[in-house]
């Protein structure tokens, strides 16, 4: 495991996603996934009964966990955190055991057509050169917000201030660094 | 309609896949690329950005496309281009879908009759280009130019609108007027004095209560327009939404209508009403800028809220509830005019009820309410218009069809119908699936294809209607060619944009520039295109002090920001009769029409059957993506289903995921089964489902069998008698379980 | 919470993903059997040596310092059986080639890296003692290193026994543990999981020395067997009340399992767990071998074991099949 140099994670404004899935096909085509397969997807939930209905729109990914349960099962050492904070897999020791797949809570790996496991990177390769993952660079309501949480920029903070913001399955123990600000937040809030 | 032993008639012929992409594309590229997809080098040599405009829907953002070793690899959003601002909906990175379409069509095909039998031939564009041009003389010289019509879609027409002036041929359409811009377009130019265009004319970031009538933004997933309501959201705007289903911007909204469909103008006559009676209205604005007041009021006088809740299944307290709301917020509140609109043929005066709406709460040109862009001027050289073969500017018989758009000059419908009764003997289709196309439903246009004499389709991929034509001309994609310059948007920063090649055209396909050019030279007119595409654009460019190589770098040249907002005690000096914005339109009453917007019902469902809605998914644009891989490769762009409420799904025996076939008040039934979604989030009377699917060439290897054709389902059409659009949704379904 | 319905609308569609997990087929049940006998093979054959060696106890020596027949066929299947199970482990990786990847590192954390270990380890001493107790065959090959190896074991072979046993029973409960680590699948996180296998490993070995022992030696397993089937009702007890008390995880995915309807092979868990696996492979074979054992000589056919190793077998691809199908971790 490499020294820690950033910690990066992302805030995903639910309020305004539509579930258009432009960071879907985005990632897609930024990481030439094959077809029937996504490293990441949109989920739209609805709750409630005819006419009182309420909705919320996500962008879902691996969660790039602090204690991720993928690299604590990996036997080969596959799975691993990056100096970025990010979890990643290194191709070319996964046996393709699928334990990790097994381990992780939100269903976030799949077996490439290739033998290895894959996932998510946060676009490893772009936040090394200073980008913003393919996701987040495409999304038009700006649902999306790359963050390196041990340095948060202001706009970073106020973006959390005064909102209704969650983890998904935080009791799961897992550490997520995927911070959902809530549909249900009142306008403006 | 017997064609039994009509010579001319059509047999539909399933086009080889010899003239299809398919096996050349696999064999010249690397496996997994042949639908867009696969593995992409990260790092690369001979990596550019070419940065260019969107053709998967009319919006048309600003893309930057990646080219690798002459393939694209992905297609971003332009970070110059106003209306992307570097974003990008699904369909606009879906390009390398269109363009590594094995479906493509990569041959002109001239369609040949030997011993009974028909079937396409594979052509040089030579031989193709010799065919359409001599078919259209003939015919032009025997029948005269308005016996000649091109339906079109899509931005690369201009170079076919050019050719057909220069032989006087004006009878041309495009069906997105009937079907979706045209009520809102030409209300704006009877209320406000000039025509609405897209992004539709509302300060939406700037707003604070926004009402959406049935438009449902982020399904149709309009760039600029979705970012700007992101904004909207972030900034505390309230979101108010009429819409019979819980779409997804009713997700986001303060207030979910779930309003009876068909009722829309009785909600809106009640909101004016509420606003009047408790004297909410701008008097000022109304007093000084609009005309007709009087009249307004003695047509909505009796609609009150209560009478309202009856018509709509909304409780008077709601409707007083967002019409004193907007009025609060006012003038930074606007109600949206929405787009396709056009449902019951009363969409002209649905559209002037909500401008009137609008005007009322005075929000014309303020902050947050409604506004008019502008474009980018480019100086017009002398247009073809005066040639001296036109016989009229416009050709349809609506007294308020849309009088000032050349590329627009009659509806669809009535070409089709000419078709049909001979009157136009040769069809030229541009990127219209005419069968598909919402027109006048699938038989119509299969009457009229089977009718002419002579006919031509220009298309990317093999879609239906290219089996019922007499030659086929494949364009190449939008991503392999120049065209026009694009200054047509208006938006809040005028600008230019340029449609440049990120490769060349593959396999044996052209640009329409070429073909245009090939069509005029072969007729002996020289000189009508300029020597080449590129010479063509840079000789405009240099009208506005640009060139090709200045706008080539980003693609586009953008004015400053305009001043959208209107001065106070400035006069509007608006383009209407009265110089004023029209509450009550003398126009439209001279025309024997109704003066102000009158709530007349419509036909109601029979026992057992619900009214059709229909709508989009935001990863497709119905046939322009249909058979995009790319695209389709979802889980929730694979197919479309029928929304069912729970308890009439109940009383169907429906369950969630069952596949059933739809038929219609008509007895039409759907040729392919579609899914049931059953769901709380929409009303017991209407059901709805996605346009764009079902398609029965198998030729689309992708999109055939895939869902239903919602089109397939429309048998009654009402068409607005003032302008010639087409509603389509008095039609209803029921449901026919699988034997 | 809201009241009222709940719909979810995923673009996502990653295969073996969705709609439930799927990433583990015939390979891994097959596998956690085989490892669960071959474990409990080495820990009978282990016990029944330092037995006689130590104690003195245990059927007729029949020299060579192996115990019985059984045995000498028991601690030839441990090694045997186990390798079968890991060729099953290794067809199931997606990318074989790397299969070398497992022993070029050592990761703490994860059971699957300390399996992996733990199967190298087994094997010398597992090994060394089936060589020991079959002695008199591989002393007629004549060969020296064998002779030494051989003579070194049987010199040591107290204390190899004690080790092996205790492998032996380290493969039974690693064959659970390596299900009851992940947390993110509700039915396998339960740490009894472990104990449960290493039961079932050691009725299902001991149904099969009973099945292959000399008729004189069948009581010995019979007695062993019934043991390990009550011992094993008891655990199976805990680890459904366990799971029916827990949370709504835990308690969804038990339910899931014992009266779920979720098809196997065409027929739904409940009739699988309560008519296969409990019904016929404990409580039957445990009723025969009891009557057996209290001197009513039913004089069947061998019913008994062969039930006892259809149920371990039966487990296994149930709780690995239910534990996949139920949904993940909320």
């Amino acid at each position: 495991m490499s020294e820690k140099k950033k910690n990066f994670g992302m805030i995903i404004d639910t309020r305004v996603c539509v579930g258009c899935s432009a960071c879907v096909y985005a990632c897609k085509a930024e990481n030439g996934i094959p077809e029937g397969y996504c490293r990441d997807w949109v989920v739209q939930e609805t709750n409630g009964e005819f006419p009182a209905l309420t909705m919320e729109n996500r962008s879902e990914r691996c969660q790039h966990c602090d204690n991720a349960p993928c690299v604590t099962y990996c036997p080969t050492g596959a799975s691993h955190y990056d100096e970025n904070g990010t979890v990643q897999i290194n191709r070319s020791i996964c046996t393709g055991c699928k334990a990790c797949m097994a381990a992780c809570p939100y269903d976030a790996r799949y077996v490439h057509p290739d033998g290895f496991v894959d996932k998510c990177s946060l676009c490893k390769h772009r936040i090394e050169k200073g980008q913003k993952t393919a996701c987040v660079s495409i999304c038009p309501t700006d649902s999306l917000h790359l963050v390196d949480f041990d340095n948060m920029t202001t706009e970073d903070k106020a973006m959390l201030r005064g909102k209704n913001v969650y983890r998904q399955k935080e009791h799961a123990g897992t550490e997520p660094r995927l911070y959902w600000i809530s549909a249900s937040n009142k306008p403006g809030a | 309609m017997n064609h039994g032993t009509d010579f001319s008639r059509r047999d539909f012929i399933k086009i080889s896949s010899l003239f299809l992409a398919g096996s050349a594309a696999l064999s010249t590229l690397p496996s997994g690329i042949v639908s867009g997809l696969g593995n992409n080098p990260i790092e690369g040599k001979g990596e550019k950005i070419v940065y260019s405009f969107c053709e998967h829907c009319f919006w048309r953002c600003g893309i930057a496309v990646h080219v690798s070793n002459g393939r694209v690899t992905k297609i971003t959003g332009s970070e110059y281009h106003p209306l992307s601002n570097g974003k990008l909906c699904p369909r606009g990175t879906g390009g390398t879908g269109l363009l590594y379409d094995p479906d493509r069509l990569a041959h002109p095909l001239i369609r040949e009759r030997k011993g009974g039998k028909q079937y396409y031939r594979k052509a040089s564009w030579d031989e193709a280009i010799t065919a359409v041009a001599g078919g259209l003389y003939k015919i032009h010289e025997q029948y005269g130019p308005s016996s000649i019509a091109m339906i079109h879609h899509g931005f690369g027409v201009s170079f076919f609108k050019k050719m057909f002036s220069e032989i006087g041929v004006n009878k041309i359409a495009k069906p997105s007027y009937d079907l979706c811009c045209g009520p809102a377009r030409q209300a704006t130019v009877l209320t406000y004095g000039y025509p609405s265009g897209s992004p539709e004319g509302f300060d939406i970031k700037n707003s604070k209560y926004m009402i959406f009538f049935g438009t449902h933004f982020g399904e149709n997933m309009h760039n600029t327009a979705v970012q700007e309501i992101s904004e909207g959201i972030r900034r505390g705007a309230k979101i108010v939404v009429f819409d019979p289903r819980f779409s997804t911007l009713a997700g986001k909204a303060e207030h979910w209508l779930p309003i009876k469909p068909a009722t829309d103008i009785a909600m809106m006559q009640a909101m004016m009403h509420v606003l009047i009676t408790e004297n909410l209205y701008d008097k000022a604005f109304v007093e000084e800028h609009t005309v007709g007041f009087d009249e307004l009021w003695k047509e909505v006088k009796e609609m009150t809220p209560e009478k309202a809740a009856v018509i709509t299944d909304i409780s008077a307290d709601a409707i007083r509830t967002v019409a004193r709301e907007f009025a609060f917020h006012a003038p930074a509140a606007f109600v949206h005019s929405g787009r396709r609109t056009n449902w019951y043929g009363d969409a002209l005066q649905r559209n002037r009820a909500i401008l009137i709406l609008n005007a009322l709460v005075g929000n014309f040109k303020m902050p947050g309410g409604v506004v008019e862009f502008k474009t980018f001027p480019i100086p017009q050289p002398p247009h073809a218009q005066e040639h001296p073969a036109y016989e009229k500017e416009v050709h349809s018989k609506y007294p308020f069809f849309s009088q000032d758009s050349p590329s627009n000059t009659i509806a669809s419908h009535e070409i089709v119908q000419q078709a049909i009764s001979g009157e136009v003997k040769a069809l030229f289709i541009y990127g219209v699936n005419l069968t598909e196309t919402m027109t006048l439903g699938r038989q119509a246009a299969l009457d009229a294809l089977q009718k002419v004499d002579f006919s031509v389709a220009v298309d990317v991929l093999p879609a239906e209607v290219t089996g019922y034509v007499d030659v086929v001309l494949p364009e190449c994609t939008y991503l392999e060619r120049y065209d026009d310059l694009d200054n047509l948007i208006a938006f809040r920063k005028p600008f230019i944009a340029l449609r440049q090649p990120a490769v060349p055209p593959m396999f044996d396909s052209r640009p329409g520039s070429e073909i245009a050019k090939m069509i005029t030279d072969k007729w002996g007119l020289h000189g009508v295109f300029a020597p080449t595409v590129e010479a063509g654009l840079d000789k405009k460019l240099k009208l506005v002090g640009s060139s090709l190589e200045e706008i080539k770098k980003r693609g586009v040249l953008v004015m400053p920001e305009t001043d959208l907002y209107r001065k106070p005690g400035e006069p509007l000096n608006l383009n209407t009769p009265s110089g004023k914005v029209e509450l009550a339109s003398a126009q439209l009453k001279a025309g024997g029409f109704d003066a102000v917007p009158k709530y007349t019902p419509h036909p109601e469902a029979p026992a057992g059957y619900y009214r059709m809605l229909t709508g989009r998914k935001p990863m497709l644009t119905f046939g322009r993506t249909a058979n995009n891989r790319f695209l389709g490769d979802l889980a929730t762009a694979q197919e479309n289903e029928v929304w069912v409420n729970t308890a009439i799904a109940v009383q169907h025996q429906l369950t969630n995921g069952d596949y059933v076939h739809l038929k219609n008040q008509a007895g039409i039934e759907s040729d392919f089964p579609v899914k049931v979604k059953v769901t709380q989030r929409i009303r017991q009377d209407a059901v709805y489902m996605v346009h764009g699917f079902g398609h029965t060439s198998k030729q689309l290897k992708w999109a055939y069998k895939r869902g239903a054709s919602h089109n397939q389902l429309i048998s009654k059409t009402d068409i607005d008698q003032a302008i010639g659009s087409v509603g389509f949704q008095n039609n209803f379904v029921t449901f026919v379980k699988e034997a | 919470m809201i009241e009222g319905v709940n719909e979810i609308i995923s673009t996502k569609m990653n295969p073996n993903v969705l709609p439930h997990l799927h990433i583990w087929e015939w390979h891994i049940p097959l596998y956690l059997f085989l490892g669960g006998i071959a474990g409990g093979l080495l820990l009978i054959t282990s016990v029944m040596i330092v037995m006689r060696r130590h104690f003195g106890i245990g059927p007729k020596d029949e020299g060579d310092g192996c115990p019985c027949g059984a045995v000498r066929i028991g601690a030839i299947l441990s090694p045997l059986l186990l390798g079968i199970g890991m060729l099953f482990l290794f067809l199931d990786l997606a990318h074989k080639l790397y299969v070398w990847a497992f022993y070029t590192t050592i990761q703490p954390t994860s059971p699957m890296s300390a399996g992996s270990w733990i199967l190298v380890a087994f094997f010398p001493l597992a090994m060394l003692q089936a060589m020991v107790v079959n002695r008199k065959y591989l002393n007629a090959l004549n060969i020296e290193l064998l002779n030494k190896l051989i003579k070194w074991t049987d010199d040591h072979l107290l204390k190899v026994a004690l080790l092996n046993a205790h492998i032996g029973v380290g493969i039974g409960i690693y064959t659970g543990i390596l299900l009851s680590f992940f947390s993110a699948r509700p039915l396998w996180s339960s740490s009894i999981l472990g104990m449960l296998f290493l039961v079932s490993g050691i009725s299902s070995a001991s149904a099969l020395m009973l099945l292959l022992a000399p008729k004189k030696e069948k009581h010995i397993y019979s007695r062993i067997d019934a043991n390990a089937i009550w011992i094993e009702l008891v655990i199976v007890g805990l680890f459904i009340l366990g799971g029916i008390t827990g949370t709504a995880n835990t308690h969804g995915a038990m339910m899931h399992l014992i009266v779920g309807d979720h098809l196997m092979a065409g027929i739904p868990y409940m009739y699988w767990f309560w008519g296969v696996f409990i019904t016929a492979g404990l409580l039957l074979p445990l009723l025969i071998e009891f009557l057996e054992n209290a001197g009513f000589h039913l004089h069947l056919p061998p019913i008994a074991p062969v039930l006892v190793l259809i149920g371990g077998l039966v487990l296994r691809f149930l709780i690995v099949f239910a534990g996949q199908t139920y949904h993940t971790f909320m």
